[in-house]
């Protein structure tokens, strides 16, 4: 088996950002194992256009076109995958982390009897093969991990990897997968989309701002929001929040949250728990408002504000609003 | 109903990287705060379900633990909690196992346990959060599997709707029993051991079951640590000064408009 393969995701009918992120991921890799890189996108409708996104140094660009891939299942796409794979036969297969790659990805490793390692921050080639490393304890332990059988699967995390750009290389084939599925024993009833979110997805979303605990209670959220509004930036908060009811879960950033990767992420009365840091690894510039200088978010922060919220946001806002105009 | 619920002793996650150690080989983490281990988060979570789903349906929960002697004390708390038996997986050989190892322990502990409706995992241990041991047991034992679990809305004999969380939604699905869950936080609050409880604990026999016992060898693994690191934070924010609140958050703002940020 030889070869790089990189199944991507799609938001609507656009690839993701992150897919091609590991599609960059792969490259890399590809120039360490001398090895080529191919792409396969599963969905519903024609992915012509997704596929002109995704295809970026690929030798090969399989799509599976079926109308029942509109309703995502975890069997279906361990079917579509057993499919590319067979046909392909790739030593390593690279997936963008998703909620959805995280559910479907194992079951396709217990399928095969590969290794699997997900959510990694990197691959590299040693003189033990392929080690993927990954973020443990919470992110406070880094462990490269040997990945043996083949392929080798990993899934990789947001924000690690800047983007490949597309170069329309590879011809694009079809593939045919009967038996497309869902478990039988897993009845599909409905799909329940958040109520309440902006709408604005928190992994792809540039600035956010994010409270937690120091903010004290529902009465002062608003300035959360008006900050929110003036930076054109999307809501976030820590799992204190939504353990209390303020916010729903797909606000939390965090490793049981959202792993996000803003150029600004601005945290609020948030103390800096090994889980929401891991949640912000990826953030380029990290900026804390806490009234307690010994937070640990000041060790993870470029720049830090020691005050009350109450009075440093106000003012912050008006001013932001004094540049917008 | 018999609800199987795997649990897993880890290192307190409030413990920060600065209080841990990897050992010699660097392929174990070691606390240096003195801190007692604990249940896994989530794996609470799943017993925390089992119990209501048992004063519901009646039947019986039991709590089972790959690990060394000292896991013996998360299984007597799951006994506290209200599980009925619990019983330990422990064999030196089983001390590197990676996921697919573990899951495959799990997997003739569960067959010896007998006819079991549901297992509740964790959706991942806080340590390795690894997220994989439950679709490889699912794999093993031909379950129906669905993970992470937010709520679980009806609950019959034959079968639960439950709701899976995604990244911008959730699942509502419907699940054929017998099948293999896995929890997470949202679900519920984990009740805490009662004082009755305690002393239930402290009266009930936990059986060790070992790579004889279960008929299970050394497990090749899938994936072997090569080297871990301990990422620790030394880093420390540039402050933005100011004689008030209000003249702080002005500077803030400035700063983040030079550096092209707003």
């Amino acid at each position: 088996m030889t070869g790089i393969l990189v199944i991507g995701e799609m938001a609507g009918n656009a690839v993701t950002k992150q897919t091609l992120e590991t599609v960059a991921a792969a490259l890399q890799l590809s120039v360490e194992l001398k090895q080529p890189v191919s792409g396969a996108l599963f969905g519903a409708g024609d992915l012509a256009g997704a596929a002109a996104q995704f295809n970026c140094g690929f030798s090969t660009l399989l799509l599976v076109e079926s109308e029942r891939l509109e309703q995502y299942s975890a069997q279906q796409s361990v079917t579509a995958a057993l499919a590319v794979i067979a046909k392909l036969q790739p030593s390593v297969l690279l997936l963008p982390h998703s909620a959805r790659t995280r559910d479907w990805a194992p079951q396709l490793a217990a399928k095969l009897g590969s290794g699997l390692v997900l959510d990694c921050v990197n691959v590299v080639v040693g003189e033990d093969g392929l080690a993927a490393v990954k973020p443990m304890y919470g992110g406070g332990v880094w462990g490269q991990h040997v990945v043996h059988g083949e392929p080798a699967i990993i899934t990789v995390r947001a924000g690690v990897f800047d983007c490949a750009k597309p170069d329309a290389g590879a011809s694009i084939e079809r593939l045919e997968v009967p038996n497309l599925a869902p478990n039988p024993r897993i009845e599909h009833l409905e799909t329940i989309v958040n109520e309440g979110t902006d709408g604005q997805q928190l992994k792809d979303a540039k600035t956010i701002i994010s409270g937690g605990r120091g903010t004290g209670g529902q009465e002062n959220w608003h300035l959360i929001e008006e900050a929110a509004a003036a930076t054109g930036g999307a809501i976030g908060c820590s799992r204190a929040i939504v353990d209390m009811g303020w916010l729903r879960w797909n606000h939390q950033v965090g490793l049981s949250g959202t792993i996000v990767a803003p150029e600004l992420y601005i945290a609020v009365g948030i103390s800096g728990a090994v889980q929401h840091l891991a949640g912000i690894s990826n953030a380029k510039t990290v900026v804390a408002i806490n009234n307690d200088p010994d937070a640990e978010i000041f060790k993870r922060a470029d720049y830090g504000v020691i005050g009350d919220f109450k009075e440093v946001l106000p003012a912050f806002i008006e001013h932001v609003k004094g540049y917008a105009k | 109903m018999h609800i199987v619920v795997t649990v897993k002793q880890v290192m307190d996650p409030i413990i920060p990287p600065s209080h841990m150690a990897v050992d010699a080989s660097r392929k174990q983490v070691v606390s240096a705060s003195g801190a007692p281990a604990v249940m896994n988060g989530y794996d609470a979570n799943g017993l925390e379900e089992a119990l209501r789903l048992k004063q519901v349906h009646g039947g019986k929960v039991t709590a089972i633990t790959l690990g060394n002697e000292s896991a013996r004390n998360t299984l007597k708390r799951a006994v506290a909690m209200g599980a009925d038996t619990a019983a330990l997986l422990c064999d030196p050989q089983w001390q590197t196992l990676d996921s697919f190892g573990i899951a495959t322990v799990l997997a003739a502990g569960i067959r010896k346990i007998g006819k079991v409706d549901l297992v509740l995992c964790g959706r991942q241990a806080s340590d390795s959060d690894g997220g994989q041991v439950l679709y490889w047991l699912a794999q093993l034992l031909d379950l129906p599997v669905v993970s992470p679990i937010i709520k679980i809305e009806e609950s019959g004999a034959d079968a639960l709707v439950v709701h899976q969380l995604m990244d911008e939604e959730c699942q509502r699905l419907r699940v054929e029993l017998p099948a293999l869950l896995g929890i997470s936080s949202e679900i519920n609050e984990p009740r805490l051991p009662s004082p009755k409880g305690a002393v239930i604990a402290t009266r009930t026999m936990i059986p060790v079951w070992n790579a004889s016992t279960l008929n299970v060898g050394q497990v090749a693994g899938k994936v072997t640590i090569k080297a871990l690191d301990i990422q620790v934070r030394t880093g420390q924010a540039e402050i933005i000064e100011g004689a008030d609140g209000a003249a702080r958050g002005r500077a803030l703002a400035d700063k983040l408009h030079q550096l092209g940020l707003l």
